[in-house]
């Protein structure tokens, strides 16, 4: 029992050096789903958050030279943990925001019961759940990757344009899959496409020929792939062509795989598409990629400009709200709503004098413009792309 | 400013460890007092926190429901459904022993969880189910929490009284010479499959009450809230080290293993930032090896089952009876 006593005073004289410790810092939460079915993808997203934290303080630091500080909490990619860190960072870390969580189910019960009624913004860059776009939040949450609704949309109406009217749909049993392929199938179907066969697939088997199957009895030579090209996105894209299940295949961002390129070969794949972001056209990609890679980062790690943008985002935010946390969701929309001069990624200084000379400034980030609309969302750029010679080529760009 | 974030930091684990409780609890029923190894209880909690979900919340594209009944329809619903969905896995499942058991209810927990994410037309699928009403959700931050304690904690104190009351009784007695000794209970002729299944159903409803509060509290469920680590496993590290058989060692298992898994962060947090990430998972061996030490100094758990001390005379009669039998 002495020894529990212990521990626990032990653990509250830690919170309290933490707090005390504080003298003239500005802290953020950078939450991310560290522990958990997304620990590979991670790190890296966090790194890149920490790039953008590290410019800022390379370059004068926020609000008058002060230091930005992200404190790391683990969202674990569930609620119960999410929840748990979120509240943390919010009222015994005090942060002025928060950058995450990563997984959508996270991020909709983060902002349901600790960031919206403490009046703290969140700007996420991977929940990607058309559900977060619904949220009764004030307008205080944000993130910088398009919803899923965008995407599947856009590519349903490129299709029909093609004049694919007739589409099976395969894909990943998750919130990325499912998100995709539901926007997909709606727009299709109200522009007169028909879904010939539409099925879910759980992740990591070893044949999935039962499924292609029952797919194409529809009689579609289409397949819609939504998944990954690294995983099981792979698999299935072998085995309909081994089989010769169908004829055309059609994927989204996930599918855009080096891998399949790689593994399948270019000549097998000439009758497939993917539809993938593409980047406006700043330089703010490349700009991001160098910076990334000077400090050991891979830039094509998935999600991570994403990431980077949004820790960006929230330090502009902050600078301009001068501190403020009721004022950063309003702050945050105006940074990057289209019209002002233009930062480019890594323009903290820049970006600093513009704000204090009482200018407008416009965020052009690494993974696209990010013009927030009033559900906090940011509009996908897609492109549909071709397989050329070793790699993807833009073969046109999605309405 | 700080102590306000203290009190609310502190509000919302209570909240938390409220919600687990009724989970340990419902899994004290069926391990502690009956002896059968639920190792499914993320399903039991998923159908509790789907089933208040659809029943209250507004109509939605996405899944099924609209009915919006009020929380407390809601709640008993959950109770119903999961003491519902229990009844036919109790009767397939419950002819098993300890380990078998265990296996079959884990597998029973997977297909609720891929039911859950397969059939969006129901559930909503990995969008899952939103805009859930929480009672008092429209007050402050800090107020709106403390009225949420107050519906949990007294939500968790009829529950204990409940079943304090239900294992005092002949029939927590009949469970418990079941669960030690089969053969003598069936030879003093209690129907042992029949009484089994109570106690498992009894178990699942008060589970699923602990997933509807936890929907309600964050407005919201999605698959990613019923994976088994979280849901299940962690649930038997309280109740283990807590101790079984003993409703105040689950809920003090709850509380230790939520406060040492939360405030850990605070030390992790102290390393040197190149090893803050790493560090994260240092929390999660801290509790496997809590489990570990528990089991190997103190397996009964920080508080034991009472045994036939003088507070119930009756259980001492029982066993002088047993022990003069032989």
């Amino acid at each position: 029992m002495l020894k529990k006593i212990a521990l626990a005073a032990g653990l509250f004289s830690a919170t309290a050096l933490a707090s005390n410790a504080v003298q003239a810092e500005v802290k953020v939460g950078l939450l991310g789903g560290i522990s958990g079915p997304i620990a590979a993808m991670a790190p890296p997203m966090l790194d890149s958050a920490k790039l953008a934290i590290q410019q800022v303080n390379e370059q004068g630091g926020i609000l008058g030279g002060q230091t930005l500080e992200a404190v790391v909490g683990d969202s674990a990619c569930n609620p119960q943990n999410g929840v748990d860190s979120a509240t943390k960072l919010v009222n015994i870390e005090q942060v002025a925001g928060l950058i995450g969580p990563h997984c959508s189910g996270s991020v909709l019960a983060v902002a349901n019961s600790v960031t919206v009624p403490a009046g703290i913004t969140l700007i996420t860059p991977s929940g990607t759940s058309p559900e977060i776009t619904g949220l009764e939040d004030k307008g205080q949450v944000f993130r910088t990757v398009p919803s899923d609704d965008f995407q599947g949309r856009s590519l349903a109406r490129t299709l029909l344009n093609l004049g694919t009217n007739k589409v099976a749909v395969a894909y990943l049993n998750n919130d990325y899959g499912s998100g995709l392929a539901n926007a997909f199938k709606v727009e299709f179907e109200a522009n007169g496409g028909e879904i010939a066969g539409y099925s879910a697939h759980e992740e990591g088997k070893a044949s999935y020929r039962s499924n292609l199957a029952e797919l194409s009895r529809g009689g579609a030579d289409t397949l819609v792939v939504f998944d990954y090209g690294d995983g099981t996105g792979l698999t299935i894209l072998r085995q309909a062509l081994e089989n010769g299940f169908f004829t055309n295949f059609v994927g989204g961002d996930g599918m855009k795989s080096d891998a399949i390129i790689r593994e399948l070969g270019a000549e097998n794949l000439t009758t497939f598409i993917a539809s993938s972001p593409v980047g406006e056209k700043s330089n703010s990609l490349e700009i991001f990629n160098e910076a990334y890679k000077a400090v050991g980062g891979n830039p094509d790690a998935i999600f991570v400009s994403n990431s980077y943008d949004a820790a960006f985002l929230m330090a502009l935010a902050l600078e301009k709200a001068g501190g403020d946390a009721g004022k950063v969701s309003a702050a945050m929309s105006s940074v990057s709503d289209g019209q002002g001069e233009a930062v480019l990624p890594g323009e903290w200084k820049k970006a600093v004098e513009l704000i204090a000379a009482g200018k407008d400034i416009d965020y052009k980030g690494a993974s696209g413009d990010l013009n927030f609309d009033e559900a906090g969302d940011v509009p996908g750029s897609y492109g549909l792309f071709k397989v050329d010679g070793d790699a993807f080529a833009l073969q046109q760009a999605l309405n | 400013m700080e102590l306000i974030g203290l009190l609310n930091y502190a509000v919302y684990m209570a909240i938390f460890i409220g919600i687990y409780s009724l989970l340990a609890l419902g899994l004290n029923i069926q391990w502690g007092f009956s002896g059968l190894f639920n190792a499914g209880i993320a399903g039991f909690f998923a159908v509790g926190a789907y089933t208040s979900a659809l029943l209250t919340a507004p109509e939605s594209s996405v899944h099924l429901g609209g009915f919006q009944l009020p929380v407390v329809a809601g709640w008993i619903g959950a109770m119903i459904a999961a003491g519902a969905i229990a009844w036919p896995i109790g009767k397939v499942c419950l002819r098993f022993r300890s380990d078998y058991l265990a296996i079959a209810t884990i597998g029973v927990a997977e297909i609720i969880r891929l039911v859950v994410k397969s059939e969006g037309w129901m559930t909503g699928g990995a969008r899952g189910v939103n805009k859930i009403p929480r009672p008092f959700g429209d007050l402050s931050y800090l107020y709106s929490q403390l009225a949420y304690l107050a519906l949990v904690l007294s939500i968790v104190f009829i529950v204990y009284l409940a079943i304090e009351r239900q294992i005092s009784a002949p029939w927590g007695r009949m469970m418990r010479g079941i669960r030690d000794n089969e053969d003598a209970a069936t030879a003093m002729g209690k129907d042992i499959k029949a009484r089994r299944l109570e106690a498992f159903i009894f178990g699942a409803a008060v589970m699923g009450l602990g997933g509807a509060l936890f929907a309600h509290f964050n407005r919201s469920i999605t698959p990613e809230a019923i994976d088994p680590m979280i849901a299940t496993f962690l649930i038997w590290i309280m109740l283990i080290l807590g101790g079984s058989g003993n409703n105040r060692g689950a809920l003090l298992g709850v509380a230790v293993v939520w406060i040492i898994w939360s405030a850990s962060e605070f030390v992790t947090d102290q390393l040197p930032t190149e090893y803050a990430i790493k560090a994260k998972y240092m929390r999660v061996f801290i509790i496997g090896l809590l489990l570990q030490l528990v089991l190997r100094f103190r397996p009964e758990g920080i508080l034991p089952e009472p045994q036939g001390t003088a507070d119930r005379p009756e259980v001492k009669t029982f066993q002088n009876q047993e022990s003069a039998a032989k």
